[in-house]
């Protein structure tokens, strides 16, 4: 009874919901990205308080930038504003809305509608002008932090099996946990970064800016918010691992990160753009968390086993020597796959932007394999043999491990990049029958 | 899907207010009665961390403004790491005394978190009345903590933490959507809930 009693407790702890203070957003018509078969004739936000309609407090524009719609006025209801439309042809449509709220706050929001044609997300809304320079750095921030956390626990639990010192026990803790939070703090300033995109509103009214569109109706919102919640719950096994030195929780950590990793596959190029299958998802994810395996372990081999548990500097390297091979040619081959299916011709490598990031980044990348062959071919014996070549070794594998966050830049940015668009098959020409020879 | 706002904010005045009763206890029993079994030790950091995790829901399903969506994520973090650092501290984790200021600086990450994302005056509706009155309690608060951090055994400084929880779950048992506060709702509030 008592133990039923605390689980009611509990699961009433769960459930999640908005909280309201100015006025939020109800319903609108058109809904978020709804494809309607025929042209609408107004366009109309229904709020939960009343609102002071401006003169252009909805605006709808096509996807040329063309204005559609008329002068907005207030709803015989005070808590509704309206906009008429022209006649729109055939296409997707962009509005943009803000409002005076009662509590004097400006509320703002976008979202779009389609016409005949399926609508775009509310971060491809017209006027949104894509990822910017902070973005890229943004994304290599969480690159890296995924990095830290993911490989940090694959290298403890695949590499350093056993028990270690407390002090470098105590040092994967906090490199881990740093990666844990920073994953979470990084992910929050990218959702709001590319909400401040979509919606292009400054700083201060962004505060009031309706962000639901962007959660709840693109694959980048999807995926923020069970990122989110899968990083928070391995922050909170991390913790708990560490408190009670239960190594099982750190298994259970690591597979909802790599699991939660997949995030970033299912709502990315591989996800969403023409030529995606489950094939492509699999091939990001796999690519995406071989190189967090491989990076983050450098740094756990560089920062925690070399200065901390010289015992284990031996045993650790050979490990991670033989591990570091099959992490590379799944990241290799995943790379060739996703390379060949988003750039349609050889050409495109040289011609398109996304191509040329995509060179930096393999140059980048064969670096970081010869580096890293360096260490296999020159290092791996005369560590096995027991030479002294600590001191270098520890710099050496900080470097590669610094090409490899270089790599990761690349592929920030390249996440960011749009791919060449893919070649579109052309539709069988249908054959007329003519209606004497019909039978 | 989503349940009205004022029932997620009676959810943590619940626990809020099984908080406030787990202090309370130690504090009428004594400590040392109170530890004789080692699971009550951990009893209120960790639900002060668990309640911590499960704010993260509501951060990430709440996104109809930006300003609460990093409200209710500052609320999550700051829980999770005052739980973490008693739970810590209790089982011996954690030797430095000064991990004891993650709750008093919780308390005015908290307080600061209510004030700013409320923009309305005291009167305006209710749930501007009580956020200022969270925060402001939540920031005065802070000094009770603050204590503990200074004298850990002192049953006084572990009273008004209760206190002030006591203060919080009866504010946010008190929550509705849109309602008048003291017989006074703004007109321009809209109409009220109910």
């Amino acid at each position: 009874m008592r133990r039923a009693l605390a689980l009611v407790a509990l699961l009433a702890l769960v459930a999640p919901a908005a909280a309201f203070a100015h006025a939020s957003v109800l319903e609108t018509k058109p809904s978020y990205r709804q494809r309607l078969d025929k042209p609408p004739r107004t366009v109309w936000v229904r709020f939960d308080q009343g609102v002071k309609a401006l003169q252009n407090s909805i605006v709808v524009v096509s996807s040329e930038g063309r204005v559609v719609s008329g002068t907005t006025r207030g709803g015989a209801d005070p808590r509704m504003i309206v906009t008429t439309l022209k006649t729109l042809p055939k296409g997707a449509y962009t509005v943009r809305w803000h409002a005076l709220s009662s509590d004097g706050h400006t509320v703002s929001g976008v979202w779009t509608f389609g016409v005949g044609v399926a609508a775009p997300p509310p971060t491809e809304a017209y006027g949104a002008s894509g990822p910017t320079r902070t973005e890229h750095v943004v994304r290599w921030a969480y690159f890296l932090a995924l990095a830290l956390l993911v490989g940090g626990l694959g290298f403890r639990l695949l590499i350093v099996r056993g028990p270690l010192p407390p002090r470098a026990e105590l040092r994967f803790y906090k490199l881990t946990g740093l990666g844990v939070v920073a994953v979470l703090e990084v992910g929050i300033v990218a959702f709001l970064l590319r909400a401040e995109d979509a919606l292009q509103l400054p700083f201060t009214r962004l505060l009031y800016g309706d962000l639901s569109p962007i959660a709840s109706g693109t694959r980048f919102g999807t995926a923020f918010i069970a990122m989110t919640l899968g990083f928070a719950l391995v922050a909170a096994l991390l913790f708990l691992s560490w408190l009670l030195e239960k190594r099982a929780l750190l298994w259970v950590a690591f597979a909802v990160a790599l699991g939660f990793a997949s995030g970033l596959s299912l709502s990315g190029h591989s996800a969403a753009d023409a030529g995606s299958s489950w094939k492509s998802e699999l091939a990001d994810w796999v690519h995406l968390s071989a190189a967090c395996l491989w990076l983050g372990g450098l740094v756990q081999l560089a920062l925690v086993v070399w200065p901390l548990a010289p015992e284990l500097r031996r045993e650790a390297f050979l490990r991670y020597a033989r591990l570091a091979p099959v992490l590379i040619a799944a990241l290799v081959a995943a790379g060739i796959y996703l390379s060949i299916l988003r750039l349609p011709q050889v050409s495109d490598l040289w011609n398109a932007g996304y191509g040329r990031v995509l060179l930096v980044k393999l140059a980048l990348v064969s670096v970081a394999l010869a580096w890293g062959g360096l260490h296999h071919t020159l290092a791996r014996p005369l560590v096995e043999r027991g030479q002294p070549v600590v001191g270098k070794l520890s710099r050496s594998l900080l470097g590669e491990a610094s090409v490899g966050m270089a790599v990761l830049l690349a592929a920030a940015v390249l996440v960011d990049s749009k791919p060449p668009p893919q070649a579109v098959p052309q539709p069988a020409q249908a054959v007329t029958v003519p209606p004497s020879s019909r039978p | 899907m989503q349940p009205p706002a004022e029932h997620v904010h009676w959810m943590f005045a619940t626990g809020f207010l099984l908080l406030a009763l787990f202090l309370l206890a130690e504090v009428i029993a004594g400590e040392a009665v109170w530890r004789k079994r080692t699971w009550r030790t951990y009893l209120w950091p960790s639900f002060l961390f668990l309640m911590g995790v499960l704010m993260w829901p509501v951060m990430t399903f709440f996104t109809n403004s930006t300003i609460h969506m990093v409200a209710h994520g500052a609320w999550a973090q700051v829980m999770m790491l005052a739980g973490a650092a008693e739970l810590g501290l209790v089982k011996g984790k954690l030797r430095n005394e000064l991990w004891r200021l993650a709750m008093p600086l919780a308390f005015v990450v908290s307080g600061l978190a209510f004030l700013l994302h409320e923009q309305n005056p005291w009167l305006f509706q209710r749930s501007s009345f009580l956020h200022h009155l969270l925060g402001w309690t939540m920031l005065l608060g802070a000094v009770f903590p603050l204590t503990r951090a200074l004298r850990p055994r002192w049953a006084f400084a572990n009273a008004g933490i209760a206190l002030v929880f006591v203060v919080v779950a009866v504010a946010l048992f008190a929550d509705r959507d849109l309602a008048p506060v003291f017989g006074h709702l703004s007109p321009l509030a809209g109409e009220p809930h109910r």
